[in-house]
């Protein structure tokens, strides 16, 4: 691939989903556009961009900017930080919630293992969240990997990435393809919207609890910031943004703090209590 | 260290599963069948045992309820790593005393998974 080319479909992935690719990456744009290459019939890199240069199509830059994203996900990753926000996050906002009911947004989902863990962990404790209604909303850029995560399918090597066999049984049905789908009592509890971590108009509404876990650290800081801040304006009152382990928006932004309460969760600084990031 | 003892009757999957268990910071044993593994248990019973379901001499279900029976064989966590990956199979191997279960064919992130699963990483 031509320097060009990476430095096209690098500034490509960076303006449209913030995603930053280093130019040691190279070899995943490649990995990444191969099956667009292939059905496109273009022999290489160089061509694809030669043609989206030669014939600009919005439809397609997008499907090849939710290509070059990373795709990579499993079920109840950092598991112990899932199971504090059941056992601890989700019943404090449920206590302080008039109408019983939270809205989750899980952003940035892929193939949706990481909405459907939720959606496990939260039947594995209904009893003690007392029938709380609770609606999940999970949001992808990429529209096939949506696809996927509407069906709830996997095959063989993502169902056995972080699912334990007893939850494997209890939650999805083997098809005859040998695939296994996740019962239609999980697949109903969530929905599954395409959306633009950067895009500033789409409507999703305002959420009790954030879920942006290994998102924003595939960003550059500029946009991992942009990002943060428009995700300040899902928050509903109170509400908390849950980011992955290890990440962090210290000194990417002062409009989110650490909560006190809750480890791992972000709050929104109003106006005027914020400090210089 | 724990231990791990690997049993498969293909020398090829013992090595590859054994590669992967050791990165683990397991200490590896081997047995080609039922019966090599439950006399291996007999002498030294490990903390867990990967355990392939189709073998010659003695087959991986047999050898889950013979274990199970031994003084200590309930101890040890047992993750069945078999071909057989319908509904039925699974239930099967669960219902005779395994903790976890592996399809086949495998990777090392899922075999790392199955035993955090079962509280070995």
């Amino acid at each position: 691939m031509q320097e060009a080319t990476f430095a096209a479909l690098a500034d490509l992935a960076l303006s449209k989903t913030g995603q930053y690719i280093s130019p040691s990456k190279s070899y995943l744009v490649e990995t990444r556009l191969s099956s667009i290459l292939r059905r496109e019939g273009f022999a290489s890199c160089d061509d694809l961009v030669a043609c989206m240069k030669a014939r600009p199509n919005p439809i397609f830059e997008t499907e090849v900017t939710a290509a070059l994203q990373t795709h990579q996900t499993s079920f109840f990753r950092c598991r112990d930080d899932l199971g504090r926000l059941v056992s601890d996050v989700i019943p404090h906002k449920l206590k302080r919630s008039k109408a019983g009911r939270l809205k989750v947004l899980c952003a940035g989902v892929s193939t949706g293992q990481e909405a459907y863990s939720l959606a496990i962990l939260l039947n594995e404790h209904a009893q003690a969240l007392r029938g709380a209604r609770i609606d999940i909303t999970a949001t992808d850029i990429c529209k096939q990997s949506l696809t996927t995560a509407r069906a709830g399918t996997y095959g063989h090597f993502d169902i056995q990435h972080g699912l334990s066999v007893h939850r494997l049984l209890q939650h999805f049905t083997q098809l005859e393809t040998g695939q296994w789908q996740a019962s239609e009592e999980l697949r109903r509890g969530i929905g599954f919207r395409q959306h633009n971590l950067l895009d500033e108009d789409a409507p999703l509404g305002q959420f009790d609890i954030i879920l942006c876990r290994h998102v924003l650290s595939g960003m550059s800081k500029s946009m991992r910031q942009r990002a943060a801040e428009l995700l300040t304006a899902k928050m509903a009152s109170e509400s908390v943004i849950i980011l992955g382990h290890g990440e962090t928006l210290t000194g990417v932004t002062s409009w989110l703090e650490p909560s006190r309460r809750h480890r791992g969760a972000w709050m929104y600084v109003p106006e005027g209590q914020r400090k210089v990031a | 260290m724990k231990t791990c003892l690997i049993v498969d009757d293909s020398r090829v999957v013992r090595k590859v599963a054994g590669r992967i268990v050791a990165n683990l910071d397991f200490q590896i044993q081997e047995a080609v069948d039922g019966a090599d593994a439950l006399a291996k248990c007999r002498e030294l019973m490990p903390d867990v045992i990967l355990l392939d379901w189709n073998m010659p001499v003695m087959n991986g279900l047999d050898f889950l309820r013979a274990v199970r029976r031994e003084k200590d064989g309930a101890t040890p966590k047992i993750v069945f790593c078999s071909t057989e990956t319908d509904r039925d199979h699974i239930t099967e191997a669960l219902r005779s005393g395994a903790d976890e279960f592996v399809m086949k064919p495998f990777d090392s992130d899922i075999l790392q998974s199955k035993f955090a699963e079962v509280g070995l990483v």
